[in-house]
């Protein structure tokens, strides 16, 4: 499965998205802030949690989180980057 | 019975197979297990967050959602004057024996913060003051067995604040996913 | 009708009595210390928890264990009995009377009995642990526990003010108390709210809260027989609306709190010795309570926060924080806060960093927690014992 089909539904999970599906995810679009699906700070830890776990990455702390988690885009070229699992 | 300083406007009870509005039952289903997003679903609330609450948030929410419907005046205008005062007897324990769970295998340690957060039992009152832009005091009170005159004196108490004119309050437990019950009144101060 | 406070007790890793407490402040003993792996947690911690055998200890000398429905006690239920049975010793007072309520504050109690194999489902509710902490004492009133996230010990001297100002009791037994678990470091370190280094305040590099273990308890009354010193004039608490896990950015429910208690209680600003704050050094609660304290116009008060010496004591702290500032006033003195070095909020306040001396005899608590909930009181010294 392509990165970012895995990352949106491992999301969708992980946030407990339940009226969401991975189409109504755009790639491109910010995940925080009013637009977009509209993720806020504990939603940031619960990334940092989903990375670790199943890419193997730390994060240690959410404002870096915040740039890499800007789009699902930014998501997926980080994790095909920095993965070691 | 005690003579109080308040009047009740309206009072929901949602058990899990029935709601009540006023003593009247306004729902009622066999569907245990999606009781809860059936409501949220025929209620059309359009809140996500929902998906995100614990069992005890839900159904506080839920009720709230319907109780406050009931009182017809214009919502989500920010209130000063109302305060959200709850009782409870089993605290978040159905989230807490979750998080419990979550924290067992420590070789592979991955705890839930969004989990964690709700193992606070008064995190309920903070969404319905979220949702409904109430600055008032919020409050939760746990006790081994209901009392409904502890209740309504600890709503009594809380309109002692001279800037509180009404409260919503009452019972809230969930002792598990399928075991829960809301009993919720909007309290107002006599005038 | 005034409300005044009868007695009190802290029993924590710094000591089992108030006055050992309060000594070990005024030396800048800390009670913080490094844990790795503890309970085999795959993480490094700062905290302050209590040696268990000195407690056991001090818990057999104390406690009729034969009057307890348990043989085994809990960590949790031992302090919060030993804290009561400290402040009840030290009142002249019936604890069987029905005039006497006891209000239990605390956020998880005895939570860790949940991870054990065959533990009583009942021995975890909050409101069995209270309960048998006012039968202990021959007392059949129903308490109350608040459990209000970490503003609770100061709601529940709020709600203990009103049950008498109501008329409806004489006495009430305000009780905080919390320990650390898995459950509670693991909660806290999944927030990435941890540091691993004593907690600085305020402080521009502060990273991050520690926790700590403790229990404090204040007997209020309305009876005053001219022995009482300290007043709980006025409180409040306010939500923020704005998240369930994140301040406002603007203050505004610590700021209402503020206001209510400034323009109900009659004091005036100049009249305040000062305030003692939550202070817990996550970059956001110390960001949030500036903003609120320089916008209620307190940015001239001296301002301090005790978390450097216990941690955040979480049900405890609205209890064992108001004794410890009731405690330094009736020495004419302000407490520094410990580990705060350079200021790093936006909001103009003034943290003290060094002892004070004052003449001014009332404070202002403060604190605000999960849920968006915040809470204020001032308190005030009536005379000089």
């Amino acid at each position: 499965m392509e990165l970012i089909e895995e990352l949106k539904l491992k999301m969708i999970e992980a946030l407990n998205l339940e009226d969401l599906k991975p189409e109504d995810i755009d790639n491109d679009a910010p995940l925080f802030g009013d637009e977009g699906i509209g993720l806020d700070s504990i939603d940031v830890l619960e990334l940092i949690v989903l990375m670790e776990r199943n890419y193997g990455i730390k994060i240690s702390d959410s404002k870096t989180g915040k740039h890499i988690f800007s789009s699902v885009r930014t998501m997926a070229d980080f994790v095909a980057e920095n993965r070691t699992k | 019975m005690k003579e109080r300083n308040f009047l009740i406007k309206h009072s929901v009870k949602i058990e899990p197979n029935k709601v009540s509005l006023d003593g009247i039952d306004v729902l009622l289903s066999e569907r245990y297990n999606t009781f809860l997003s059936d409501i949220y679903h025929e209620k059309r609330l359009a809140y996500p967050k929902f998906f995100k609450m614990d069992i005890l948030c839900k159904v506080g929410f839920l009720a709230t959602e319907i109780l406050l419907e009931a009182e017809n005046i214009e919502r989500f205008v920010p209130r000063r004057d109302r305060s959200i005062i709850f009782c409870n007897k089993s605290s978040s324990v159905s989230t807490d024996l979750k998080f419990t769970h979550d924290i067992l295998d420590l070789d592979n340690f991955y705890p839930k913060p969004s989990l964690f957060v709700y193992t606070l039992p008064n995190i309920v009152t903070g969404e319905i003051a979220i949702r409904n832009k109430y600055f008032g005091e919020t409050n939760l009170f746990v006790m081994n067995d209901r009392d409904d005159n502890v209740i309504s004196e600890l709503v009594e108490h809380a309109l002692m604040d001279e800037e509180i004119n009404s409260v919503v309050g009452g019972w809230i437990d969930a002792e598990s996913e399928n075991d829960y019950e809301a009993d919720l009144c909007i309290f107002e101060i006599k005038q | 009708m005034r409300v005044v406070k009868v007695s009190d007790s802290i029993i924590s890793p710094l000591g089992f009595s108030v006055e050992e407490n309060f000594d070990s402040l005024l030396r800048g003993g800390s009670a913080l210390r490094k844990y790795n792996r503890l309970w085999g947690l795959p993480f490094e911690f700062m905290a302050s928890i209590f040696d268990e055998e000195e407690l056991n200890n001090y818990f057999i000398e104390n406690i009729d264990i034969t009057k307890l429905p348990h043989s085994n006690c809990t960590k949790f239920e031992k302090i919060a009995l030993l804290s009561a049975f400290k402040a009840i010793s030290s009142a002249n007072i019936d604890p069987k009377s029905h005039r006497i309520l006891f209000i239990l504050s605390s956020t998880k109690g005895n939570i860790e009995l949940l991870s054990t194999s065959n533990f009583d489902p009942n021995r975890v509710l909050l409101g069995n642990t209270a309960q048998m902490i006012a039968r202990y004492f021959g007392n059949t009133n129903k308490p109350i526990v608040v459990s209000n996230a970490c503003i609770s010990g100061l709601c529940a001297q709020i709600e203990a003010m009103r049950f008498l100002k109501s008329g409806s009791y004489d006495f009430c037994v305000v009780i905080g108390a919390d320990v650390l678990s898995p459950f509670i470091v693991s909660g806290f370190n999944s927030l990435k709210a941890l540091s691993t280094e004593p907690c600085k305040p305020f402080s521009i590099n502060r990273n991050g809260l520690n926790l700590g273990e403790a229990a404090a308890t204040i007997i209020y009354s309305t009876v005053d027989d001219g022995k009482n010193n300290w007043e709980i004039v006025c409180g409040a608490t306010r939500n923020d609306a704005n998240h369930i896990s994140g301040p406002s950015r603007t203050g505004d429910g610590s700021l209402s709190a503020l206001n209510y208690v400034l323009q109900y209680s009659g004091c005036k600003i100049a009249d305040i010795a000062f305030a003692n704050v939550h202070g817990t050094a996550t970059p956001y609660n110390d960001e949030m309570e500036s903003i609120a304290l320089e916008r209620a116009g307190l940015s001239d008060l001296p301002i301090n926060s005790l978390k450097g010496f216990y941690g955040h004591t979480l049900g405890a702290a609205g209890v064992l924080e108001v004794i410890l500032s009731m405690c330094s006033l009736d020495k004419g003195k302000i407490l520094p806060t410990h580990g705060f070095d350079s200021l790093g909020v936006s909001g103009n306040i003034n943290v003290i960093s060094t002892l004070q001396e004052t003449n001014k005899h009332s404070f202002l608590k403060l604190l605000s927690g999960f849920g968006g909930c915040n809470s204020s009181a001032i308190f005030t010294k009536l005379r000089k014992l």
